[in-house]
């Protein structure tokens, strides 16, 4: 097998005594789009945070491509080609949309085509936190997106979207994939979208890795029903 | 806040800047022509030290328009610009041409490696480390008698040219205050191009979401520990100036109220626009002139003015006046 594009390896994150996250091994292959579910509070953020250089005390490994990327800073990461979005939306309120594009662009250019992607385009020169919520969510992607990253790392990015803009959303990261080869791992709560894109989906369980499969296998699962159906169903 | 969605517009970039060096431009004239019109050499005088504190207040609030840090000992830099300068004149042979450029990157460069420390932590913590800091060179140059002057001062005799021109220019107060206003100006134009510089942007965007802008791919500690610097070298020389002026320095320019009452400048005035603290240092010492002629309480006053301006009108006098202009604006076109 090929080296993975995001790998994984016995990641774990506590918070006091309580494990967020134990002993996690995830690896996804270079143009995958990966699932990453769970019910609430499974773990599926603090994953994508300990991946992304975001959780404070963590053990475990992170390599990109086969380099070891566990001791690189947020931005020595994102200069690797790693880019996040935030379940939380995470922009910067009083600059206008171009503007902080620019910025996350660094030097590379590529703003009017995400602009244009994420339908962001017109959106005027006012600050971000005038934009309607919708506009700011995809704002947080397009952040994620400028500068065609080689791995995304996206949590719940479709979050308060209406269905048709979720669908859409769900379009554009095949497309994305398809024209750029990114790299995707995905938290999403609606399992439409995750069935209809993920190519594989890894089942997170009160900070354990349940099982990993093809939508179908996680589908028939049982264990994934039980742990679905042990918690109140979303 | 306007300020910053005013230079995104897409419009040709060059322009903004054209205008902002033509006000400038504008701006210098009168001040070179002022001097003219008062007669009175301690009105001038007066104003001319007004002005050094302009300085200090607007190097206040670009710290915190380009960064959100709200610094409680800035008149440290003040006080290191003027004391550097004074103690190099006075116990080294150095000539005033090096001592000056040394008067204002040693300030700088304490904040620069001071700031890599401080800018870690958050809102107060990072305004009782600058009090601290300010606190500890007080109490030195106090102390310090044989080689400061303690308590008493140092007094200083400049040589008789700088940069060829004779320094009687800089004791002059008609002459002084075109040189202090003219920096001043220029100050503040190289401010508004560094607000506009991706720099300048780059600390807006860090300001506004720090941890956002780790995530896209940028460093935060050198450009807020960098503004943190050059906030320091806009104050020192607002010190070295002063020193020039006066001939004298005293731990006065090094106590907190100098700090605080910069602060108070840039807040009354408006810290979010580039010429807030400017007007606010104005209008302090305007305010103190005549409060200070009818009671002796003018502190207190200004103290209740500024709970009444951070309450009621929270961009400042300059922030207040923009906000009603562009809402008149709008309702004139709605
Ligand atoms: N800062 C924190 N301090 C303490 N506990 C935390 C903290 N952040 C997360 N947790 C706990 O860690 C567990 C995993 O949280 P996490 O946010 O990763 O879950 P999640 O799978 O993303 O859930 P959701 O679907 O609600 O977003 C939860 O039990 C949560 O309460
Ligand atoms: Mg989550």
């Amino acid at each position: 097998m090929t080296t993975p594009a995001l790998q994984g390896i016995g990641l774990s994150r506590h918070y006091g005594g309580f494990a967020a996250l134990r002993n996690v091994d995830i690896a996804v292959p270079a143009g995958e789009i990966r699932g990453l579910i769970g019910p609430n509070g499974a773990g599926k953020s603090t994953l994508i945070d300990v991946l992304s250089g975001r959780a404070g005390k963590w053990s475990g490994q992170v390599l990109m491509a086969g380099t070891d990327v566990s001791r690189h800073s947020p931005q020595m990461r994102r200069r690797h080609g790693m880019a996040r979005s935030f379940q939380r939306t995470s922009i910067f309120p009083n600059l206008a949309v171009r503007e902080q594009l620019e910025l996350a662009a660094h030097h590379g250019g590529g703003v009017d085509e995400v602009l244009e992607q994420l339908k962001l385009d017109g959106l005027g020169t006012g600050p971000a936190s005038e934009l309607s919520y919708g506009d700011q969510r995809r704002l947080d992607l397009a952040l994620a997106l400028i500068g065609r990253p080689r791995v995304l790392l996206l949590d719940e990015p479709a979050a308060g979207l209406t269905v048709q803009e979720s669908l859409d959303l769900a379009r554009l990261l095949r497309d994305l994939v398809k024209s750029w080869g990114v790299t995707v791992l995905l938290v999403e709560h609606d399992m439409e979208v995750v069935f209809s894109i993920c190519d594989r989906i890894t089942v997170l369980h009160l900070g354990e890795r349940l099982m990993e499969g093809t939508p179908d296998e996680v589908r028939r699962s049982p264990e994934v029903v039980t742990a679905y159906l042990g918690r109140s169903a979303h | 806040m306007s300020v910053q969605a005013a230079t995104s517009l897409p419009a040709p970039a060059a322009r903004p800047a054209a205008i902002a060096f033509g006000i400038a431009l504008a701006a210098a004239v009168v001040g070179i022509v002022l001097p003219l019109l008062v007669a009175s050499p301690v009105t001038l005088s007066l104003a001319t030290q007004g002005l050094t504190n302009a300085i200090l207040a607007t190097s206040v609030g670009f710290l915190i328009r380009q960064s959100g840090f709200v610094s409680f000992g800035h008149a440290t830099f003040f006080g290191m610009g003027a004391y550097v300068t004074g103690l190099l004149l006075k116990h080294t042979g150095l000539a005033l041409e090096a001592i000056l450029p040394l008067a204002i990157a040693l300030p700088a460069a304490l904040a620069f490696v001071v700031g890599l420390v401080v800018v870690r932590v958050s809102g107060v913590a990072f305004s009782m480390l600058t009090l601290a800091v300010a606190q500890v060179f007080y109490e030195i140059v106090v102390k310090w008698r044989d080689f400061a002057g303690g308590d008493d001062g140092l007094s200083v005799t400049l040589p008789p040219r700088v940069f060829g021109l004779p320094t009687t220019l800089f004791q002059e107060p008609g002459d002084m205050f075109r040189i202090v206003w003219v920096t001043l100006v220029v100050i503040l134009f190289l401010l508004f191009l560094l607000a506009r510089s991706r720099f300048g942007r780059l600390c807006f965007a860090i300001k506004d979401n720090e941890e956002r802008a780790r995530f896209i791919g940028y460093r935060t500690l050198m450009p807020r520990a960098l503004v943190f610097a050059i906030s320091a070298a806009i104050g020192s020389i607002g010190g070295v100036l002063f020193v020039l002026y006066n001939g004298f320095v005293s731990p006065d320019v090094l106590h907190w109220t100098m700090s605080g009452s910069a602060l108070v400048m840039a807040i009354i005035g408006g810290a979010e626009f580039l010429i807030g603290p400017a007007i606010g240092a104005v209008v302090f010492l305007a305010a103190k002139d005549k409060l200070g002629d009818i009671t002796e309480h003018w502190q207190a006053i200004i103290g209740f003015t500024l709970i009444l301006v951070t309450v009621r009108w929270p961009h400042g006098l300059v922030g207040t006046i923009w906000h009603w202009i562009r809402r008149r604006g709008r309702g004139g076109r709605a």
